[in-house]
């Protein structure tokens, strides 16, 4: 033992926390969002094999009737039923947030790290040209692409939206890891003897995980609401299949006569963000270990 | 001895930023070298190079437009030219370095422990558990209390003194040879300073490598330094003996840097002597001596002509001035 170590106050061993695996619960709304999201996406992977309507099935002695026990949310003007809509809906606008969140990430997110740390030419070029595609208003290039790449598929869609947001990710990634590369732990394990591949992994990712994560979250929200702009303008899977966006493009013609065909699509989309967004919040100020919590 | 023998061996070593200005010659052509297990204190104020030398040295250019001219060979390395590929082959195993401030020079989201066996486990092969168990062993080596608990925490639980501890434990992991120390105690308050100044002098003999203090403070140098290098503009004005240049130094900017430092001596309320002017602008270095505009004993040869390093009375002291303060040699020291 080291005869330094004696030194040592007892004041300095208990200034130490004792326990650092001890953190504070995440709180009961986070798990509220968290239920609701499964709830959400088990509905929308199980709704072949749940006992519910056929969301296309047309029954024309029940048109536009209203929210009851028979029909759960109401019927719209070709009788189809609402709640059944929905949770079919649901896979459109999930598989299109997560998926193209997957794209955007799965090109973005490597780019900008490699940008950030390697600096010099690669990162003036690359940059530069991931401003300029963010300088074109990325729903004018989805609606664009889109209306000329026929016929329209959920594939397409999740493509063209993901690889729209990829300058998006690149950029707050770019940006996170700008702020950790200059650190000194990062030229510290580099005169340690560690390779490029072992910082951009070991070092780097775990730091901008955190705003990784929250971004990612808040972007298949974003991605959700774009999915939703698209169906508005007609430009997201084709009718008769449901999806959010387009249910409440087809209503708003008879939002005066039948608002609940606008109001259960939208309270889903809206509950479905609005949980991501606040796991998304949570989880980022959960996991920043760089505060001491006192 | 002969060179090859030394383990550091830095030959006209220039550093050089082209930025928007002009160039800047931060280490502007430095010579000087280091025996094994001996310590090396690089003294100088704030922009004299000192930082810019000493990772230089470690083979760390901080960004493009640089220029690295001369030589600097750790070991029988030569580090000037050498490809990152290369370096990794001395970095960890030849030298280490030991950052300023212990806050942001360990990684926050990853446990002490597990920084200090990455490289154990990457350079030295070692598996997980002999890792984790020499890991707890440097941890203990550089005196932290309950070493095999600290192992799993994080860097934001521990106070500073404590992450300069871990920092240089990290460093020692692939014992190496050299161990550069750049102001490793600037970010932490006195008491502790003396600690971590006190442990590393404990494991230079202990481990038996050589160690380069870089600092401004010359309190931080007296006692634990065998040689000391005075750096000013990026060049050495003055180097020796740890003795020679604290009681018979010839340079008056060595003088200058004395007699700026408290003193426990002093009476109470005594103004610090500070040193006119500001330290010169790099871009615009006058072509004669570049603290002639500072200096009292400043005359237009030094003005004019760059003093180039002379040898004093004793040897291995050397100073550049041309009007070198009168030799105390002979005058009993303090």
């Amino acid at each position: 033992m080291s005869n330094v170590a004696n030194e040592f106050s007892l004041l300095e061993e208990t200034l130490l926390i004792e326990k650092p695996e001890k953190t504070e619960p995440l709180g009961i709304l986070f798990w509220i969002c968290v239920g609701w999201i499964g709830v959400n996406v088990l509905a929308a992977i199980l709704a072949n094999v749940l006992p519910m309507k056929n969301p296309l099935f047309e029954d024309y002695n029940a048109i536009n009737v209203g929210p009851g026990l028979h029909h759960l949310f109401g019927t719209d003007d070709l009788g189809r039923d609402i709640f059944s809509r929905v949770v079919f809906g649901s896979r459109v606008s999930i598989a299109v947030g997560v998926g193209a969140m997957v794209i955007g990430f799965g090109v973005g997110a490597p780019l900008g790290m490699l940008a950030a740390y390697k600096r010099g030419r690669f990162d003036t070029v690359l940059t530069t040209f991931m401003y300029v595609l963010l300088a074109f208003p990325a729903i004018i290039a989805t609606i664009a692409v889109l209306s000329f790449w026929t016929p329209r598929a959920l594939l397409k869609i999740i493509v063209v939206i993901g690889l729209a947001s990829v300058p998006l990710v690149y950029r707050v990634i770019r940006t996170a890891t700008l702020n950790v590369a200059t650190k000194d732990y990062i030229i510290a394990a580099k005169v340690q003897g560690a390779t490029d591949r072992r910082i951009l992994i070991k070092e780097l990712l775990p730091n901008i995980a955190p705003i990784g994560v929250s971004f990612l979250l808040i972007g298949i929200a974003t991605v959700i609401t774009l999915e939703g702009a698209l169906a508005f303008l007609g430009l997201s899977v084709n009718p008769p299949t449901p999806s959010w966006g387009n249910m409440i493009n087809e209503a708003r013609t008879v939002l005066a006569q039948n608002p609940w065909l606008v109001i259960f699509p939208s309270l889903a989309l809206c509950l479905f963000l609005l949980c991501l967004n606040f796991i998304g919040d949570r989880l980022r100020t959960h996991f920043d270990v760089t505060e001491v919590k006192l | 001895m002969s060179e090859s023998e030394k383990l550091l061996v830095v030959k006209d070593l220039a550093t050089t930023f082209a930025t928007a200005g002009g160039l800047v010659p931060a280490v502007g052509g430095v010579s000087f070298d280091l025996e094994r297990n001996e310590t090396l204190g690089i003294v100088g104020e704030s922009g004299s190079g000192k930082t810019v030398l000493s990772r230089t040295i470690m083979g760390l250019q901080p960004r493009a437009n640089v220029t690295v001219t001369g030589s600097a060979r750790v070991n029988g390395f030569e580090v000037v030219g050498a490809s990152e590929k290369e370096k990794r082959q001395i970095w960890g195993t030849e030298v280490a370095m030991v950052f300023q401030d212990p806050m942001t020079s360990l990684n926050p989201v990853m446990r002490i422990g597990k920084q200090i066996d990455e490289a154990l486990r990457v350079r030295m092969g070692m598996n997980r558990a002999a890792a984790r168990a020499r890991a707890i062993e440097l941890l203990e080596l550089v005196g932290i209390p309950s070493p095999a608990q600290r192992y799993d925490a994080y860097p934001g639980q521990l106070s500073g003194g404590m992450r300069q501890r871990v920092v240089i434990a990290t460093a020692l992991a692939c014992s190496p040879k050299l161990l550069m120390a750049d102001e490793p105690t600037t970010g932490l308050d006195v008491t502790i300073q003396a600690q971590i100044l006190n442990l590393l002098d404990e494991l230079k003999d202990r481990l038996k490598m050589s160690v380069i203090l870089v600092t401004h403070d010359l309190g931080v140098v007296a006692t634990r330094t065998s040689r000391i290098v005075v750096m000013y503009a990026g060049r050495i004005v003055e180097t020796g003996s740890t003795r020679e240049v604290f009681y018979h130094h010839r340079m008056p900017y060595t003088r200058a840097l004395l007699e700026s430092s408290p003193k426990v001596s002093n009476h109470p309320h005594t103004r610090l002597a500070t040193i006119p002017g500001r330290p010169p602008n790099l871009l615009k270095l006058a072509q004669g001596c570049s603290f002639a505009p500072r200096c009292a004993y400043a005359t237009d040869r030094c003005h004019q002509e760059r003093p180039e390093l002379q040898p004093a009375a004793e040897p291995g002291h050397s100073f550049a001035c041309w009007n070198p303060l009168p030799t105390t040699r002979g005058v009993a020291a303090p």
